[in-house]
């Protein structure tokens, strides 16, 4: 975390971008563990790239739709078919950390998005159940709009999100 | 009811009253245009409607560079770019739309187009992606009184070669200019302005009840369901009356603004998909969907519906209505409406009665929940939720 902690404007996007990975790969591994997430994904046209981004420079987190899987593309630029950039880290920061929910933040006015809206919705199913695995019940019941229903448990879903990240650094290192 | 955080916005001038429109010379010179490209449809033409606007504009300093009337009943990519050619050629300096919700998004469209260079409409499509001041002058004359499209940032255009609709929000949208003259609408048919007052109804009761609702926006609102519970029934009576025409094309421009602020919800959502999976005409959607979008909502809304009951019912209603049955005199105040319009206008109660089949139900709840309105409802139905709401509704 950058000097200051996250009280910083510095040290909120770290935060961020650290949030950014996680749901990188969290979203990467509830297409495999749950198939209400790969049937939304599914709908998506092959080849669609979303973007998840903090205006005006960053941090960001992209996927690609390849056949019936995601893949995380990490935090670099790169060309996307659905947009949805925050207006500032500040309104980023309170979604990513489980304080708000994204329905809500984009009715403040928080986020833009610039692509199909209907593959924006599907993507906002997609991380009300990725929520669902990576926050408590205490969080969950206040941000989304149903109570989340799992199909794998916390412990498999971390198990996957810690596997899918020793996997990709062995294959980066 | 104040929320944590609200934006709005609704900078469009409102020039509003019997003839009006002879403003129009000043209204373009105050916003140093002097070559309008005047967008409408064939229809309106012929019917001598475009022509009050036409006319206006001889007796102005403006030059009138182009008449363009082939926007079709749905707006869509070729004509959008086809309204920015001749936009180009003619070297015009400002867009004056008359028309109903289709003439006002192809204007939009194409002030996108001009605005940002678009090749592809397409790049641009999304909710506040665009930026940058609008290069185009663009004063909107509604000939209908239901979208409220004159003060909107929405639009949507349809894409007929990939078969897709494509939604823009932006507030580069709103149109600088919107005139309100009692002309343009007092040859409405009787049934279509019962519609398009109902699309009204709806876009103030959603926005009061959505997720975005703020004090503004509630004023605008509340205005606006005033001026249908009063006037409405007037029309219906006289449809001449420039007064109540004035006063419905004023509730469409309160009410469009409220839910350009505020966004509409399930009704909304529900009543694309019945417009895009069976063809159900919008005004009839919103009649018929709005009592069972506000009971799907009563257990998160009803306080608010209940609110309502001042200016769906009037205030002797209200009064002596306990609070606890407010909710529902609400619902029971939208609905004894929509019966009334059954009888006097034969609008649709039912979706069956509609045109819709059992059969595409599945369809059209898939579809609703995929609409961006759905977004700003104050309670997320799931799919059966909704199939079973859209089956009470047939």
């Amino acid at each position: 975390m950058a000097e200051g902690g996250w009280r910083t404007k510095r040290g909120r996007k770290t935060l961020a971008a650290l949030v950014f990975l996680v749901l990188g790969r969290g979203l990467v591994a509830s297409v495999r563990l749950d198939e209400r997430v790969r049937c939304e994904v599914c709908g998506w046209p092959d080849g669609t790239v979303v973007t998840l981004r903090v205006a005006p420079f960053g941090p960001q987190v992209s996927w690609r739709v390849a056949g019936d899987v995601l893949e995380h593309l990490g935090g670099g630029e790169t060309d996307s078919d659905l947009l949805v950039t925050f207006k500032s880290v500040d309104d980023a920061i309170p979604l990513l950390l489980g304080m708000q929910g994204v329905l809500v933040a984009f009715a403040e006015h928080r986020m833009m998005v610039r692509g199909d809206l209907s593959v924006a919705m599907s993507f906002v199913r997609c991380l009300h159940i990725v929520e669902g695995y990576l926050f408590p019940d205490i969080v969950t019941r206040r941000i989304l709009p149903h109570p989340a229903e799992r199909r794998a448990g916390h412990l498999r879903a971390y198990a996957q999100l810690v596997h899918r990240t020793a996997v990709l650094e062995g294959a980066a290192s | 009811m104040i929320p944590g955080y609200y934006e709005f916005c609704n900078s469009a001038k409102i020039v509003s009253g019997t003839r009006a429109i002879e403003h129009i010379g000043f209204e373009l010179a105050s916003l140093g245009s002097s070559r309008p490209l005047v967008l409408t449809n064939r229809q309106l033409r012929e019917l001598k409607v475009a022509t009050v606007v036409l006319d206006a504009l001889k007796d102005t300093e403006a030059e009138v560079v182009g008449v363009y009337d082939e926007v079709p009943v749905d707006s869509s990519v070729a004509v959008v770019n086809d309204v920015a050619r001749v936009y180009r050629k003619t070297g015009a300096d400002a867009i004056v739309a008359v028309g109903g919700g289709s003439v006002l998004d192809t204007a939009k469209g194409a002030t996108i187009v001009l605005t940002h260079g678009a090749e592809d409409l397409m790049e641009y499509r999304g909710a506040e992606s665009l930026m940058g001041r609008r290069a185009v002058t663009f004063i909107a004359i509604p000939t209908t009184a239901g979208t409220g499209s004159e003060v909107t940032s929405a639009a949507v255009i349809k894409d007929t070669e990939r078969r897709v609709k494509m939604g823009f929000t932006s507030l580069s949208l709103l149109p600088d200019v919107a005139i309100l003259d009692p002309r343009m609408t007092v040859g409405l048919p009787l049934r279509l302005t019962a519609s398009t007052a109902m699309d009204a109804l709806t876009h103030a009761v959603e926005s009061f009840s959505c997720v975005q609702a703020n004090p503004l926006s509630d004023c605008y609102a509340r205005a606006a369901i005033d001026l249908i519970r009063e006037y409405l029934p007037k029309v219906m009576a006289d449809s001449k009356d420039p007064k109540t025409r004035l006063a419905i094309a004023n509730a469409a421009m309160l009410a469009g603004a409220a839910f350009s602020n505020a966004m509409v919800g399930i009704v909304h959502a529900m009543g694309h998909a019945a417009g895009g999976v069976a063809g159900v005409p919008h005004g009839d959607a919103m009649s018929i969907l709005l009592p069972h979008g506000m009971m799907y909502n009563l257990d998160v809304a009803g306080e608010r519906y209940g609110e309502l009951l001042i200016n769906l019912a009037g205030a002797e209603a209200y009064a002596s209505t306990p609070r606890a049955q407010r909710p529902t005199a609400a619902i029971q105040a939208v609905r004894s409406m929509t019966q009334a319009l059954h009888v006097q206008v034969g609008l649709p109660l039912t979706l069956g009665g509609a045109g819709v089949s059992p059969e595409q139900i599945s369809d059209i709840a898939i579809a609703a929940l995929d609409d961006g309105a759905m977004s700003m409802n104050p309670k997320q139905p799931t799919y059966q939720e909704l199939a079973e709401l859209l089956k009470d509704a047939l």
